[in-house]
């Protein structure tokens, strides 16, 4: 049964040492050394998170801006090892955090398709078979071939999209449901969006709009400040973080 | 299935190696975007690159051979033996300038997919040394125009590519902390390259300096690679076994280093780009 559990999150904590300016030169260190004024402060962008996410769950997370919901995504998705507790993470994970990073504006669709695929974990040979399709998606057939500096932003978007979710995986990590391109587009994308989370896998997602919290999520979790408020069903995740707006 | 186990045993600079070679594919394809975006599928890109080491040259050339009127030793061409020096010079700076610089410019991705970051020092200096294949060409030319001939120990150019990757890989992860941490670090590195780059024969025959002087240059590692590519490619100069050894021993070392403290500190650097 325990293997149903995509992710299994055990007090998570996530401190760094930090100096207290921001000093960020060595000539300013240098200075502070001297002086002995460095002073550190621990700061801790998680603090003792748990939770566990099942397949075919939807785990959203609210907080304000800055209570360390992206954060918490990123350890999810393997980019910042957490400093105690424990994450484990069983399958595949689409990160759709800031699609299209890593695009380069002189490399053609077809080779960006390619590099974004991959740098997301994919197999480049199945990679190599998946560009038509993914093109063809994104309605960009025509401009395969050309630097994606001649594209328009939208078209950008509507490539690293499509090539984000060419892919159902184990856990998609979604941070603020995207809609991008045009009315047609989008419409298109939150469809795909809506059938990837109903796919049957798992789901953490982060956002600010609590609309989607109430229609998507199954569950929710209350970051404030790096440590959980409350966690649940998500009406009362909702009441519960309304409670400590006002 | 893949699981991913956050308080799994990390071993130290084998775990980061063995994560690169499972990527290597990913390794492949950011070697070929460099080499595009250099090159923009053009004949102009190869020189425009070369532009830089041959201009160096020329200007080196004349400042110590027509203005200070340099001679080596047993009458050797000048010519050849400087452009081989500024070759061997710009591939160590250039490779490791730009594997720091792929670490901490590389955040957009680095922040948002899991990815090893040294895959992509990595990518930078093997596109570096394929570079400076290209810088052979007009070499061999100058080589030729002298009455020489690349040798037959150009096989051994192989060993020492081998050694400057891993020793640029290395020092480059290391500088790529520097550079997260500091702003400032970037020019200050610049300051030590140029050091570094008096302290190392390119454009000066080591027996024309005092014994004292002779040990210094000698105990920088950069000579002994220098002196490697001079024998290997161009018959150059002469290198001694002390000198395989040091390039060998050193890029090993520095590559190895390089990783363990790179991997160690990779989560605080992580978090701040």
């Amino acid at each position: 049964m325990s293997n149903d559990l995509i992710v299994e999150g055990t007090d998570i904590t996530l401190a760094y040492r930090r100096t207290r300016h921001r000093v960020s030169s060595l000539k300013q260190t240098a200075i502070d050394t001297i002086n002995r004024r460095i002073a550190y402060e621990n700061f801790y962008a998680l603090n003792g998170v748990s939770f566990t996410v099942a397949r075919g769950e939807t785990l959203a997370v609210i907080g304000r801006n800055g209570a360390g919901k992206s954060t918490l995504l990123k350890v999810l998705a393997r980019v910042l090892p957490p400093t105690s507790g424990r994450v484990i993470v069983r399958g595949s994970v689409a990160p759709m955090i800031e699609l299209g990073a890593g695009f380069n504006p002189e490399l053609t669709g077809a080779e960006n398709i390619m590099l974004y695929g991959t740098l997301l974990g994919r197999d480049s040979k199945t990679m190599q078979t998946r560009i038509e399709a993914i093109a063809d998606w994104a309605q960009l057939t025509e401009h395969l071939d050309i630097p994606i500096r001649a594209y328009s932003s939208g078209m950008v978007a509507r490539l690293a999209f499509a090539t984000a979710t060419d892919v159902t995986p184990d856990l998609l990590l979604i941070d603020e449901v995207l809609s991008v391109g045009d009315e047609d587009f989008q419409a298109r994308s939150k469809a795909r969006t809506a059938e990837m989370i109903n796919s049957g896998c798992a789901v953490v997602l982060v956002t600010h709009d609590l609309n989607t919290v109430q229609s998507m999520a199954t569950r929710a979790l209350y970051l404030d400040h790096g440590t959980m408020r409350a966690t649940g069903k998500p009406q009362d995740v909702i009441d519960a973080y309304h409670a400590d707006l006002r | 299935m893949q699981v991913y186990d956050s308080a799994a045993k990390q071993l130290p600079v084998i775990t980061p190696l063995k994560g690169v070679w499972e990527k290597r594919s990913l390794l492949r394809l950011l070697v070929a975007r460099d080499l595009t975006v250099r090159y923009k599928r053009s004949v102009i890109g190869i020189w425009w690159s070369l532009l830089n080491p041959l201009f160096t040259t020329a200007v080196m050339f004349y400042v110590f051979n027509t203005v200070f009127k340099a001679r080596l030793p047993d009458g050797q061409a000048f010519l050849p033996y400087l452009l081989s020096g500024v070759l061997c010079m710009t591939l160590f700076n250039q490779g490791l300038t730009m594997a720091a610089d792929s670490i901490a410019s590389g955040a957009g991705v680095l922040t948002k997919v899991h990815v090893r970051p040294e895959i992509f020092a990595f990518s930078a200096t093997i596109s570096s040394a394929i570079n400076f294949l290209f810088g052979l060409i007009p070499l061999t030319v100058v080589l030729l125009i002298f009455g020489k001939h690349p040798g037959w120990k150009t096989p051994l150019l192989l060993v020492f590519m081998a050694c400057m990757t891993l020793l640029t890989t290395g020092l480059g992860l290391l500088l790529a902390i520097a550079y997260v941490n500091f702003d400032d670090s970037r020019s200050l590195i610049n300051i030590f390259l140029l050091a570094l780059q008096y302290m190392t024969p390119v454009f000066y025959p080591i027996t024309a300096l005092g014994p004292h002087t002779q040990k210094v240059i000698h105990l920088n590692p950069l000579t002994s690679y220098l002196q490697v590519f001079r024998d290997v490619y161009g018959g150059n100069a002469v290198a001694t076994i002390h000198e395989w050894l040091m390039m060998g021993f050193t890029s090993i070392f520095v590559f190895v280093l390089g990783f363990y403290i790179f991997g160690r500190s990779w989560p605080k650097v992580v978090a701040k780009l």
